[in-house]
């Protein structure tokens, strides 16, 4: 039970986190809603409250979204988008937590040296080890391919750190007893190890998704074929072009907002737990 | 040849100078239930890890079944374990827990649900069964990791210390449960505990192990009635022995305090002429309370003063400092005594031991 005071700072709380929360999310909410709107009525709306109210359902309140699917590939950037991310995610859990699982658990010269050069890595910014992978990659020819813009993606030092923070306190019984279970290595990090570490599968997944979503500088660096180009590329082509109206321009950023938000409200408590977790584990 | 042999078995660990395991020689039977019992760090769990393969023997053979294991991978040593943190998968029901090394072993599923249903019903998990091991209590989990031991029709079963997680009501009902399984099973089973009385009640031969080493293997009354040392002696049974310093002079036993007692001709032939500074041992049980009325020689007769007693329902222990040492008597419920109370008894002369000082050795059992 809360005292009369713990009730009252409680409250006091709850009022600035509210009042944070409209400040952050009043963009988002003029940006939804003046996606619905004609270039004009933006305008005239501009400098009142109903900048922030969505027009009235009625004939023309899709015609931004409608110009973009209709008039440009964006649906087809986003398909894009997101193939690229399924894969990733995969590769990203399988490649990233081997490596993670091989650090927790397999005894190997210079084990411990191997994981501090990982955490090293972490410091290192992409911006200063993409000329060098765009090098590698123009030289096996892998330029504008899908594996020429996944294959750098995949290894990643944040993510086997984590998943080697998870799996060191996985309890080493649980692998006996599966040995004793006819449960072969590669079977048990599948069917045990990646089962029993769902946090830090949906963190790494969710983390993976966001990087590829958002990513802007790789992409446009490996491909040139519009066929494989990605949401964000699209986006920034749309939005420079001179024909695109303000309202398309909305409406585009909404819908690569979107699917951000839908992961986000899924999984957040996966991603709060995941980067938290000490790993113990019941049962 | 016995089912299980162990021939100089050693284990030494990477960095270390001494063996954790120390020339291990055991032969254990076929649907024996032997358990391992010694102080935290004696190597019991150690011996039993290298039984299962989880950890290398270092030096010596081990024979499983007739057939050298030393290395062997621990899925084809034939063996089921029950671990001490019952090592479910957190993420199975029971029932899936219980098939899964059935599943694993290609065993058709009819057969699995089959072998699945019998363990369920035998361990009484029928309403747990779609539970996943989280919602079950301590005994329920640990039920489940019998159940996943005993499915696959091994000939082995290895337990870990498997009740030191649960209350102590619930490890007394345990301990009765895992001995009924073991005579309906039939199986070879080898129990690690540091539970004396878990050891006492359920094996069929106890091996104490102290720094590695066996000190002494045994049905559990040949333990308790034949320690042959005083580290043994010490272990075993609850209250532990009373040891009191004492200097022998022929049939004369001096004490550390004075005082006396002049030993039978039997006990002092068993003695084979020892003399000198040793240690006596007596358990609780064996020191007899003498009412005030009772005519009996007055030079077997001892007097203390009760500085503690605890009462346990069926019988009460009363403490008292006799000899310079502490040392408890198990007398009858009906024998009250409180604190101050000054008591006279006597040795039952039959069961005192006489321990070498320095190694221990029971002069008794050699």
């Amino acid at each position: 039970m809360f005292t009369k005071k713990q009730r009252r700072i409680n409250w006091i709380l709850v009022a600035v986190l509210l009042i944070l929360s409209i400040f952050f999310l009043f963009p988002v909410i003029w940006m939804l809603a003046n996606s619905f709107k004609p270039d004009a009525a933006i305008t005239a709306d501009m400098n009142s409250i109903a900048a922030f109210i969505p027009p009235a359902p009625g004939g023309n309140f899709f015609d931004n979204y409608v110009s973009i699917i209709t008039d440009t590939n964006f649906l087809r950037y986003m398909a894009n988008t997101l193939l690229y991310a399924a894969i990733l995610i995969v590769l990203s859990v399988v490649v990233n937590g081997l490596a993670g699982y091989a650090l927790a658990k397999i005894r190997f010269p210079f084990r411990d040296q191997w994981l501090m050069l990982i955490v090293m890595l972490l410091i290192v910014p992409t911006e200063t080890v993409i000329t060098i992978h765009f090098l590698i990659i123009a030289k096996a020819g892998l330029l504008n391919t899908i594996v020429g813009y996944i294959l750098p993606l995949i290894v990643n030092p944040f993510n086997i750190f984590l998943f080697r923070q998870v799996f060191v306190s996985l309890p080493d019984d649980v692998y006996e007893a599966a040995q004793l279970d006819y449960c072969g290595p590669v079977k048990y990090f599948f069917t045990m190890v990646l089962p029993m570490s769902k946090t830090v599968v949906a963190t790494v997944s969710v983390f993976t998704f966001l990087n590829v979503w958002n990513d802007y500088l790789w992409p446009s660096l490996v491909f040139t074929s519009s066929d494989l180009l990605t949401a964000q590329i699209g986006l920034n082509s749309i939005t420079s072009n001179e024909n695109t109206t303000m309202g398309q321009t909305l409406a585009v950023i909404t819908l690569v907002t979107i699917p951000v938000i839908i992961i986000y409200s899924l999984f957040s408590k996966q991603i709060v737990e995941g980067v938290t977790s000490t790993g113990s584990k019941e049962g | 040849m016995s089912f299980i042999e162990f021939k100089n078995v050693c284990k030494m660990y990477p960095g270390s100078k001494v063996n954790t395991v120390d020339n291990f020689n055991l032969n254990i039977e076929e649907k024996e239930f032997i358990a391992f019992v010694g102080p935290s760090g004696c190597g019991k769990s150690t011996t039993l890890r290298m039984i299962a393969g989880f950890e290398e023997i270092t030096g010596g053979e081990l024979y499983i079944d007739g057939k050298k294991v030393n290395d062997v991978a621990p899925r084809d040593r034939g063996i089921a374990m029950v671990f001490q943190n019952y090592a479910l998968y957190p993420h199975m029901t029971v029932e899936k827990n219980i098939g899964y090394g059935l599943k694993n072993m290609k065993m058709p599923a009819a057969e699995i649900k089959k072998k699945v249903d019998w363990a369920i019903q035998i361990l009484g998990l029928e309403e747990y069964r779609n539970r996943k091991p989280k919602n079950l209590s301590g005994g329920q989990r640990q039920r489940v990791a019998l159940g996943r031991a005993i499915v696959k029709n091994q000939k082995l079963f290895l337990m870990d210390e498997p009740l030191s997680n649960l209350d102590a009501k619930l490890r007394v009902s345990m301990r009765t449960e895992i001995s009924k399984l073991h005579r309906e099973l039939g199986a070879t089973t080898i129990y690690v505990t540091h539970d004396q009385v878990e050891a006492m009640t359920m094996a069929d031969r106890i091996v104490i192990m102290k720094d590695g080493v066996i000190q002494q293997v045994g049905r559990p009354m040949e333990l308790y009635d034949h320690p042959v040392n005083q580290f043994v002696a010490g272990f075993i049974g609850s209250p532990q022995m009373n040891f009191f310093d004492v200097t022998v002079e022929g049939s004369t036993v001096r004490f550390a305090d004075g005082g006396h007692l002049i030993l039978s001709g039997e006990t002092v032939e068993k003695l084979r002429g020892h003399n000198g500074e040793m240690t006596l041992g007596i358990r609780g049980e064996d020191i007899k309370i003498v009412g005030h009325g009772e005519e009996k020689d007055k030079a077997d007769r001892q007097t203390a003063v009760i500085t503690d007693t605890e009462v346990m329902g069926n019988e009460n222990n009363l403490y008292f400092t006799f000899g310079k040492s502490q040392a408890v008597a198990r007398v009858s419920k009906y024998e009250i005594a409180q604190i101050g109370d000054q008591i006279s008894f006597e040795f039952i002369p039959s069961k005192i031991h006489f321990f070498d000082k320095d190694t221990g050795v029971n002069y008794m059992e050699q």
